[in-house]
């Protein structure tokens, strides 16, 4: 047997099995969901089931056209959490680790970087409960503490309600992004940093020309996941307002739950809802990967 | 391989003689039943129902076999998703008349019980509204309920009251003459757990919009003879916007969980409750642990009705609640023959007056679909009292939203209910989007 040969039986002895799971658990489900989207099955015997019917784009047709517009309101939150994310989180966590880094506060870094990754580890459902009782809900300690100030302070509901949940949002996973940039960071060879203050290098020329170029792949990975975090993000929405009021805080992942699993289901619009989420999702990350390119490339 | 198919066919010629042994004796045949069961094993008298619902049952029909499988919440609901897209759904499971039970019906996946209920006379036992078949999602009886839901009760509680000087308010105009004494003493007027999406359209809009609508209405507007346009709709809203406005209904309403109402009422936070008839149930004490969160000796102070008399203009009548059918049972629709019949005598006996007089005293239900249970003569603590009185409460009944209506169609209602009390839309505003939500899903039937 050949090195080759040898090289590429062990290959796919290697890469087969999680293929194959790949297929089985990802890729099969994606597409046949994209299937059933143009589909009326709505439940019952899936193979072999004669009454279902192809209906090509009607369950698309409703999502974007009917008058409730849920499907948009739920579109522009979704949309509002990306942008916490990369423009707020990212950012957010890039500066926390720059500090962290290069050692800009003295004492009680430990201290910091342990409190500010600390709601990674906390589940996301805890801490919508959580919120609710201490902050959001009209018996919270928030609103006691308020009475206990003025006895006539009345509980307002925000008439913006997202703004609360994206706050938990940034506040949530910013820790997440300062612990994979402070890793990287941490790479960086001292000696050029230090090289680049003898010559007289600000700290914003360091953070702009050293540091900012050398983590470009980073941020682009750290945006990727935001964007996929932000587009699936349920859990926390879920326990925080449940969608409501009046649907406002309603996301797609969200949205899709609804048409699946509350009241009559209706499998194809939650398969069409899915498969615009995929879709979203899929241009965002190229979107991102291409002006990732471009800025490495600036960079270099 | 051959010696295998040799094998098989032997066992297979074997199990067919038995059965034909076996079938002669006629009701001797042994007949196997794989039951889905939907239970809270956390919830008062779970423990107890195994033994006197199941055990006795299985004592008393040595010839069937129950092979239970018990799920509860949402594991229930997946369970019969997979086993419906399987093709492997049980001989006998708990259902819904609609919801989350729809494709049962629509599919025909459940049996209809209609001639079987017909060949055993059941309409002179049961409440005529089980035996419809209009109540439930597949125009058939797919499946014989256990009670009838009262989607509104309005709890009084008489401590607070009281301690204002106040007593239990039987119109409107008095509900709104009362928030100002409340809200000085600290108390809200009415707590209402409204942050869920369907609370609102459930539990009081339903009633409201039937008072203002008249009886039937809900087939005028699925017929196209009147729209959710129509002006006493937009009365039926408008009227929950002047519940906001007035403070008897506060916008904090709008962030209550809906499992925490419960816990807030006990505590006093409120002078009235308003809720489903199936909520008394989480009041009353639990048998396993013994605690209540409203003890027996408190109960007597809580009165149980339904909502007041609406004493403003464009209201057809008064002393009405929204009603519909409640869970039951419904049998595979593949069954025929022992098995069928097999299945039919579980249904009869989970749906019966035993276990329907077991499940009133555990709190398990409210209101019977059994006609005539004698409810002074069982251990009922103050409030179940309270609510076996409701329908002496009340002299029409108007649907629930939620039942001949889909969720595209309600959805918008409830979310429209709680943007009145956020003040994003008018009364106006909710009616033409109901109505396009409504035009729109015919267009897709």
């Amino acid at each position: 047997m050949t090195i080759n040969r040898e090289k590429r039986i062990s290959y796919a002895v290697l890469v087969t099995p999680a293929v194959l799971i790949y297929l089985l658990v990802v890729a099969f489900p994606t597409v046949f969901s994209v299937f059933l989207s143009f589909t009326n099955y709505n439940g019952g015997v899936i193979f072999g089931n004669s009454n279902i019917q192809l209906i090509g784009f009607d369950s698309y047709i409703w999502m974007f056209t009917e008058p409730v517009r849920s499907f948009y309101t739920a579109l522009n939150n979704n949309l509002l959490i990306v942008a916490v994310s990369v423009f707020g989180q990212i950012p957010l966590g890039f500066i926390l680790a720059y500090i962290l880094s290069r050692k800009l506060i003295t004492r009680g870094r430990g201290f910091f970087q342990t409190m500010i990754f600390l709601p990674n580890v906390i589940s996301a459902i805890i801490i919508g409960v959580l919120f609710n009782a201490f902050i959001i809900s009209p018996y919270s300690v928030f609103m006691e503490i308020k009475k206990l100030i003025n006895p006539n302070a009345e509980f307002v509901l925000n008439t913006q309600p997202i703004i609360p949940v994206l706050f938990v949002i940034l506040w949530m996973f910013t820790g997440f992004y300062m612990v994979i940039f402070l890793a990287h960071m941490q790479r960086i060879d001292p000696a050029i940093i230090e090289a680049a203050k003898v010559d007289g290098a600000t700290e914003g020329r360091i953070l702009t020309k050293i540091v900012l170029p050398v983590m470009t792949s980073e941020i682009v990975t750290c945006s990727i996941l935001a964007i996929s975090g932000s587009l699936k993000t349920f859990d926390l929405i879920y326990a925080m307002t449940a969608g409501g009021p009046a649907g406002q805080t309603r996301v797609l992942s969200l949205f899709m739950y609804e048409a699946a699993f509350r009241g009559a289901p209706n499998y194809p619009l939650a398969n069409a809802i899915s498969t615009v989420m995929v879709l979203i999702s899929v241009i965002l990350i190229i979107v991102t990967r291409q002006l990732g390119k471009i800025f490495s490339e600036k960079g270099d | 391989m051959k010696k295998i198919l040799v094998l098989t066919l032997a066992a297979l010629m074997v199990v067919t003689l038995v059965a034909c042994a076996s079938g002669g004796s006629g009701s001797n045949k042994k007949v196997e039943l794989r039951v889905l069961h939907y239970i809270d094993m956390s919830s008062a008298g779970a423990a107890e129902e195994l033994d006197v619902v199941w055990k006795a049952f299985d004592e008393a029909h040595p010839n069937i076999t129950v092979n239970r499988e018990d799920e509860f919440n949402d594991p229930f609901h997946d369970s019969v998703d997979a086993y419906a897209a399987a093709g492997t759904l049980p001989d006998v499971m708990y259902c819904w008349p609609s919801g989350r039970s729809t494709t049962l019906h629509t599919q025909k996946l459940l049996k209809d019980l209609g001639p079987l209920a017909a060949r055993d006379n059941l309409s002179n036992n049961y409440s005529s509204i089980v035996l419809d078949p209009s109540q439930q999602a597949g125009g058939y009886m797919g499946m014989l309920a256990q009670g009838i839901t009262s989607t509104n009760t309005f709890i009084a509680n008489k401590e607070v009251l009281s301690a204002v000087g106040l007593t239990p308010a039987k119109t409107y105009s008095e509900l709104v003459a009362q928030v100002p004494v409340l809200k000085a003493a600290g108390y809200e007027t009415i707590l209402m757990p409204n942050k869920d999406t369907w609370v609102m359209q459930s539990c009081l809009f339903s009633l409201v919009a039937g008072r203002f609508m008249g009886e039937g209405w809900e087939q005028d507007i699925l017929s196209g003879a009147r729209d959710f346009n129509d002006p006493d709709f937009v009365a039926a809203l408008n009227f929950i916007k002047t519940m906001y406005d007035d403070g008897v209904l506060e916008q904090s309403s709008l962030a209550i969980d809906y499992g925490d109402g419960p816990g807030l009422f006990s505590t006093n936070k409120a002078a009235y409750y308003i809720d489903g008839d199936w909520r008394v149930g989480a009041f009353i004490t639990d048998a396993s642990t013994g605690v209540a969160l409203i003890t027996p000796d408190r109960q007597t102070n809580f009165e149980i009705s339904v909502f007041p008399d609406i004493d403003v203009p464009g209201v057809k009548f008064n002393r009405s609640n929204s009603d519909i059918v409640g869970t039951g049972w419904g049998i595979n629709a593949k069954l025929e023959g022992d098995k069928l019949e097999a299945a039919w005598t579980l249904v009869k006996w989970l749906v019966g007056k035993e276990v329907q007089t077991f499940r009133l005293r555990t709190g398990g239900i409210s209101n019977p679909s059994w006609k005539g249970i004698d409810f002074n003569s069982l251990p009922l603590e103050p409030m179940q009292k309270e609510l076996a009185n409701l329908s002496s409460k009340y002299d029409k009944s108007t649907i629930v939203i939620d039942g001949p209506f889909a969720d595209v169609v309600y959805t918008p209602i409830n979310d429209g209910l709680q943007a009145m009390g956020i003040g994003t839309q008018t009364a106006a505003d909710v009616a033409k989007l109901t109505q396009e939500a409504l035009d729109n899903w015919k267009k897709t039937q």
